[in-house]
């Protein structure tokens, strides 16, 4: 069982990188909803 | 024929805007040089060490330097407006580029002959008894260089930061004539000198990719 | 709703793959328990590969048809892609080190693989330094297509120039027969990994349709 550590931290690696970027697209996301809505009100408001 | 035509008369006119300040040749120049003095440093050129170094050397030189030669190309027509009256003036915007791309060439080519005698002093590499098929070798990497560096030039005159984008946009595309021509000019340079007309394939077939390439996607890069 | 679902269903497909990695395929003979990074590893490699080629086909369509939703998929592949390269490069280095004694080798597949990861890096970077959007769409499209063109000859030029000196030891390389088993897992993680794909690819296309519509609110709120 030599080497198991270095195949764990491969795959730990491997999904982080996936989740991590998963997370950054979500909080773009979010961020980029909110800007909307406040554009959308302030753009009503201005009508 | 009037591909031919228009491309003739746009290259005279970048002929021209060139012999009038001499300005991009003689940057160039300059800069190989100093790139070659400098690499003097970084190994002891004695013969044996300049045939496993020089070519690779030489090569990074022309590439690093046709990155810089190739900015103006579009960025001068950009600063002065004068890119939509050229577009106007040719039926074909290939023309464009294919004018851009024979200056451009011819440019780079004589700045490597100029370059060569004094590569070859300060390196006591001989070339001279290679010399036909050195320029063949010369011409085939330079026109690689020259065919996706103007398609890039074109991309970057329209981005930010453009100075430093092209040669970012350009050095990993030209990764392959990097390869290709730095084996077939170590392989002329050998003791044993032989013409590697594989590798000379290859770069007539990079050539021939990214010329239609260009041919087929320039003119998208010359709307408004 | 039906994207919560979508992602619980690959959660538990990349779940599902990493416990038969481990305990479903056979422990490899020569290389031991490390071969077990061959189902993360390779697979990523061929769905990066799958991403890039959704990029040129989103870039070809832009050029041809001007809709900015192949703009849009365009970059998220290219993202998603890049990020699946990544790992290719990262976990090679963690299988190659107890198994060749060195983390990194300019081997053909590994040195190809660095300059596509740079290609796609060089393409995101000039997306961020256009302002205009249908330049951007335009100009890096076009960069797109290039990119991917230059793929096959990097890898070519690459391998000719490596087969010509020793390969690294100890390559007792996998693909060469497969036990049933492996194969089966080869599979699901490919799988997996390709649904995980289709997930991200959807999630930052989504992004980027808000950032065009946020771009227009900007434009009307500047505008009132």
């Amino acid at each position: 069982m030599k080497n198991l550590d270095s195949v764990f931290a491969a795959y730990m690696v491997g999904w982080g990188v996936f989740f991590l970027y998963q997370l950054t697209v979500s909080r773009r996301v979010a961020s980029l909803r909110d800007e909307i809505e406040q554009l959308r009100i302030s753009l009503k408001r201005e009508k | 024929m009037a591909l031919l035509q228009t491309t003739a008369t746009l290259f005279n006119k970048e002929l021209r805007t060139e012999l009038r300040s001499r300005e991009l040749i003689t940057t160039t120049i300059v800069f190989i040089v100093l790139v070659v003095v400098l690499f003097s440093f970084t190994f002891d050129p004695t013969s044996t060490e300049s045939r496993r170094f020089g070519p690779g050397l030489l090569w990074l030189a022309f590439l690093f330097a046709a990155s810089l030669m190739l900015q103006p190309c579009f960025l001068r027509e950009q600063l002065n407006d004068t890119l939509s009256a050229v577009r106007m003036a040719s039926p074909d915007p290939f023309a464009i580029f294919l004018a851009k791309l024979a200056a451009n060439t011819m440019f780079l080519l004589l700045t490597e002959l100029l370059m060569l005698p004094v590569f070859a002093v300060l390196y006591n590499v001989p070339v001279w008894h290679v010399l036909p098929s050195l320029a063949l070798v010369l011409f085939s990497g330079s026109l690689g260089i020259c065919v996706a560096g103007t398609g890039v030039a074109a991309i970057s005159a329209q981005a930010r930061m453009r100075e430093l984008l092209l040669p970012l946009l350009l050095l990993p595309l030209l990764s392959p004539v990097l390869i290709a021509s730095t084996e077939a000019t170590a392989a002329l340079l050998a003791g044993q000198p032989v013409l590697r007309l594989d590798w000379v394939g290859f770069l007539a077939a990079f050539d021939l990719v990214f010329l239609t390439a260009l041919w087929l996607f320039g003119e998208f890069l010359l709307e408004e | 709703m039906k994207k919560n679902l979508f992602a619980l269903l690959v959660v538990l497909m990349l779940g599902w793959a990493a416990y038969a990695s481990f305990f479903v395929a056979p422990t490899e003979n020569t290389m031991g328990v490390i071969q077990r990074i061959f189902y993360l590893h390779m697979p990523s490699a061929i769905v990066a590969f799958c991403a890039f080629l959704v990029t040129f086909v989103a870039n070809l369509l832009y050029v041809f048809r001007r809709q900015q939703r192949w703009d849009w998929l365009a970059v998220s592949a290219a993202e998603v892609g890049l990020a699946y390269i990544t790992v290719v490069l990262i976990t090679g280095p963690i299988w190659a080190h107890p198994v060749w004694g060195i983390w990194w080798t300019w081997d053909a597949r590994l040195t190809s693989t660095f300059v596509l990861w740079l290609l796609y890096i060089s393409y995101l970077l000039l997306r961020t330094l256009i302002e205009d959007p249908h330049r951007r769409a335009l100009a890096s499209a076009v960069y797109g297509i290039f990119a991917f063109l230059d793929v096959p000859l990097v890898h070519m030029s690459i391998r000719w120039w490596r087969t010509q000196h020793p390969q690294p030891v100890l390559m007792g390389g996998p693909g060469t027969g497969l036990d049933s088993r492996m194969k089966i897992v080869l599979l699901y993680s490919f799988i997996a990994l390709l649904s995980l794909m289709i997930f991200l690819v959807r999630q930052r296309y989504e992004l980027e349709a808000m950032r065009g519509q946020a771009d227009v609110l900007r434009r009307e709120a500047e505008a009132a």
